[in-house]
């Protein structure tokens, strides 16, 4: 009887396995497809700059950053957003009430003024007390909202959309540095697309490690410390296989709070940010989805390829393990709130495919790795492991983790989505942390998920806490200007 | 024959050999339980695709790396030559001779050695110019230096063999090129390409084919070409290409009838938009029946701000007679075209959009509108301001802000309406 029901336990286990690979590898194939679909269908930055730059009808976009005890960096991470290159742009920087210089020093900086304004609440955020805008004509982009404090991300944010006056709007965090084409990129999706796209997806990576200078990425490197290093690979095979997979059918879960594009009134008429939210970023894209399907529209929600927007991750263990719970508690919220959608083809392929998808293979996934864990490890004292069978399982999932971060690498270098400084040592160094990561890394983040899931079910551990910045290298010294005329590849 | 014979010799050969390794690999594993053998077979098959993935990722820096030193060499020698001939630096004009003496090639040239070899050096030699071009974009006056290196190098030709030999991605760049270089294609090639399952590349022949065909040819749009695929992007480069058209002295198709072909509605905005954009009064008339069949709101706006741009006056009535039971954005879009129409026989519309809606947009608008209609309408407007309840007055306040008009996105009829001269002679 016991070994009757160990056997079909052993064999369903497998099965999972075995699915959650398979749904793996066809991603990779649906994201190999997706980039020779774009290496015809998307020209070069520059193709794109001549052929948006000097049109009207080129749509505008609102850039909204809240922003909360941002003294230290807020000035250059303004300077930073506004070398951004568009025609068509202002950028919103929301101040959530800092109790630090954060609003004196954006007035000194840029001078700015109070002018009279009579906002809409489109969606809820807490009051606006003032608008102020520059009198400095170099700064005519530049909006500041200063709000009471609301004390989340995603209220500044829906601050940010009352505010804000064009068709489309990227939110992002103050500290991100944006790569200057990263407009153009995206909305070179958006303006090729002939339905209306919702929403697009950049690809964000790891500062950690990059070296920053005037606001720009000059050198874009690998970390050499452990935890940052695993990140950026997982940051790369999320981006570039998961999300780019995903979006060749119309099916992207997800577009990053740390740098999305969205559609304006589409946002507005879902509702905009949920303030309680802990995934507040996914848990709009799938508001919209419902409204976009509710009300019959035809739409799509798309990825770039290439790199847009680098954020700073945790570089050390306890600043990862908050933030891990922290998603894992939001997933878990996703998977009760948006329940009706999970299994529901009315909700398109994200309904049919991507939620189940994160639902087995996501959601579930750390709950039976962690009772594998505990089942070998009662195995193990028991004698019972079948050691011809285990190796070559072990063996198959080790394979399996190196062909996905290869393909990674090989993505990476055939869409040239990083111009990294040195791609040898890069990849090399990304290659090496690929062969511990499965032992290393994905444990931790396992037990994470699990600690996560546990404090949503019990209600503990919710306070939202800031990640420790560590800050990136700045470049000493400048470099000598290229010669007149000469190009780069 | 023999051919086929080799080849049917050697397929044969790799059977057996795929074949056999495969029944070696079935009976190792074969005393194994069914998860063993599967997991073994997919371990091979993952150790075999992380060598191909690897060898292609080595392969293709092996090739970068050819591409990055033909590109570094063609830097060395031509950019800055190329430069110069591009830039404010030179004269207006340059001879053939001046630009060969620049570029240093005179030697070659006499002794017909060939410039550019392979088709490699061609692509990034058009690639090198391509984006040399884009940095001295704004520079006009140069179009004859360029057109002098191009004629030198034999790009155009080079162009056009890719547009209809190359592969796809190759095709894409060329096509691009040519757009760039603004030089002519052949209709054959166009043709050719218009079909072409690739949507940028149908894209790419349409916009050539817009700029450049004759009047008969521009007959193959009036289908629903445009309908399934229609795009911002292609609204952006058809007014270009519709530009480029009016400045060789081409007649402009009748968007009018392209607009009424089209089943899409977001197709229609696109062709009554420019219609708009390009001043076709004379085709205001067969917007008529698309204003009084479609259901689609953003359609019967557009048209509305056509007819009220295009100062299309006999439309006026039809507009005043539908506005109650339009959409509040359809209202604005009324209201301003009558106001630009400006016949003074509309007051009453002004009235009624004020009073008569709930909208705040519309009822702000129409109060703007009514402040610009005339003598009569700024009566009105004082009038109204005078009689205004509390709740009202804030219509005023606003009115009177020109800051907050700007923040709370109600000059709409700026935004819809550029100016079309500063915006489309653009050096292009």
């Amino acid at each position: 009887m016991w070994l009757t029901i160990y056997y079909i336990f052993s064999y369903i286990v497998f099965g999972y396995t075995m699915l959650i690979l398979l749904s793996y590898l066809f991603l990779v194939v649906q994201s190999y497809r997706a980039q020779r679909h774009l290496k015809i269908d998307m020209p070069d930055d520059s193709s794109i700059k001549y052929a948006l730059q000097g049109s009207p009808l080129t749509p505008g976009v609102s850039i909204i950053a809240p922003a909360f005890n941002e003294e230290v960096t807020i000035i250059d991470n303004v300077h930073s957003l506004m070398q951004i290159d568009y025609p068509n742009y202002e950028i919103v920087i929301v101040n959530d009430a800092s109790t630090d210089r954060t609003m004196e020093l954006l007035i000194e900086n840029f001078n700015l003024v109070e002018i009279p304004y009579d906002v809409a609440m489109k969606v809820p955020s807490k009051p606006i007390k003032r608008v102020l805008k520059s009198t400095d004509e170099r700064y005519s982009k530049l909006v500041v909202v200063d709000k009471e404090h609301g004390g989340r991300k995603s209220d500044g944010s829906n601050a940010g959309i009352n505010v804000c006056s064009h068709k489309y709007f990227v939110c992002t965090d103050v500290d991100c540095i944006v790569e200057p084409m990263a407009l153009y990129r995206m909305m070179w999706l958006v303006v090729t697309s002939p339905v209306p796209m919702i929403g697009v997806s950049a690809t964000m990576l790891m500062s950690n490690g990059c070296t920053v200078e005037d606001g720009r990425v000059a050198e874009a490197a690998v970390s050499l410390r452990p935890i940052p290093l695993f990140q950026q690979l997982e940051y790369m095979r999320s981006f570039l296989i998961g999300k780019l997979g995903w979006s060749t059918i119309n099916a992207l879960p997800n577009i990053s709070g740390g740098f999305g594009l969205f559609d304006t009134d589409v946002v507005v008429k879902s509702g905009g940010y949920d303030q309680t939210s802990m995934a507040e970023d996914v848990d709009m894209l799938l508001r919209m989805v419902t409204y976009m399907k509710n009300s019959g529209q035809d739409f799509r929600v798309a990825q770039v390829p290439k790199v847009c927007c680098w954020t700073e991750g945790p570089s050390d263990l306890k600043p990862l393990y908050r933030q891990r719970t922290r998603w894992a508690r939001g997933l878990f919220e996703i998977v009760s709130h948006h329940r009706k959608l999970f299994f529901n083809p009315h909700y398109g392929p994200i309904g049919a495919y991507t939620l189940p998808y994160i639902f087995m293979f996501e959601f579930i996934a750390p709950v039976i790795e962690a009772n594998g864990f505990l089942f070998m490890v009662w195995l193990f004292f028991a004698g019972g492991i079948s050691w011809d069978t285990a190796w070559i399982i072990f063996l198959m999932i080790y394979t399996f983790a190196i062909f996905m971060a290869v393909c990674v690498l090989y993505f990476d270098y055939s869409a040239q989505a990083v111009n990294w400084h040195g791609t040898k040592r890069n990849y090399l160094r990304l290659a090496l942390g690929a062969l511990v990561e499965p032992f290393v890394y994905h444990p931790i983040i396992t037990y994470c998920s699990v600690i996560g899931y546990s404090q949503f079910l019990f209600n503990t551990g919710s306070v939202w806490k800031p990640i420790a910045r560590r800050g990136v290298k700045k470049k000493q010294q400048t470099e000598k200007p290229a010669e007149n005329g000469k190009t780069t590849n | 024959m023999d051919s086929i014979f080799w080849l049917t010799y050697y397929y044969e050969l790799f059977s057996t050999y795929i074949s056999y390794y495969w029944l070696y690999f079935i009976q190792l594993f074969a005393d194994y339980p069914f998860v063993v053998q599967v997991s073994a077979f997919f371990t091979t098959a993952m150790f075999m695709a992380i060598f191909v993935v690897s060898m292609a990722l080595l392969l293709k820096a092996h090739f970068r790396k050819k591409k990055e030193q033909i590109w570094h060499h063609l830097n060395e020698r031509f950019a800055e030559g190329i430069s110069y001939c591009l830039s404010a630096e030179s004269s207006p004009k340059m001879t053939r001779q001046e630009v060969i003496k620049k570029l240093g090639i005179e030697e070659d040239l006499a002794q017909h050695k060939v410039l550019l070899k392979s088709t490699k050096e061609k692509r990034l030699f058009a690639k090198l110019l391509r984006d040399l071009r884009f940095t001295y974009t704004n520079v006009k006056g140069r179009h004859e230096n360029l057109a002098h290196i191009l004629e030198i190098f034999s790009i155009p030709s080079f162009l056009e063999n890719e547009v209809s030999t190359a592969g796809m991605h190759y095709k894409v760049h060329a096509m691009n090129a040519i757009r760039v270089f603004k030089l002519p294609i052949s209709l054959w090639v166009i043709n050719k390409l218009i079909n072409s399952k690739w949507i940028t590349v149908r894209r790419l022949a349409m916009y050539s084919s817009v700029s450049n065909s004759s009047d008969s040819d521009m007959d193959y749009f009036e289908s629903e070409f445009f309908d399934k695929t229609c795009c911002v992007y292609d609204e952006i480069e058809l007014a270009y290409a519709l530009q480029r058209r009016r400045s060789r002295g081409l007649r402009l198709p009748n968007l009018a009838r392209w607009a009424y072909m089209q089943k899409n509605p977001a197709t229609q905005c696109v062709f009554v938009r420019l219609m708009r954009r390009f001043n076709q009064d004379e085709n205001c008339d067969q917007l008529r029946n698309l204003f009084q069949e479609s259901k689609h709101k953003k359609l019967i706006e557009e048209i509305s701000r056509t007819w009220g741009y295009l100062h299309y006056v006999d439309g006026e009535q039809l507009l005043v007679d539908t506005f109650l039971m339009q959409p509040d954005d359809t209202k604005v879009a009324i209201l301003h075209a009558v106001t630009r129409m400006a016949t003074g026989k509309q007051l009453d519309l002004m009235s009624d959009g004020f009073h008569n809606t709930v909208n705040p947009h519309v009822r702000f608008e129409a109060l703007r509108c009514m402040y610009n209609y005339g003598e009569e309408g700024r009566a009105l407007f004082h009038k109204t301001e005078a009689e205004a309840t509390e709740s009202e007055k804030k219509y005023f306040a606003f009115f009177h802000n020109p800051i907050t008009l700007e923040k709370i996105r109600l000059d709409k009829e700026q935004a819809y309406h550029p100016s079309i001269e500063t915006v489309y002679n653009l050096s292009y």
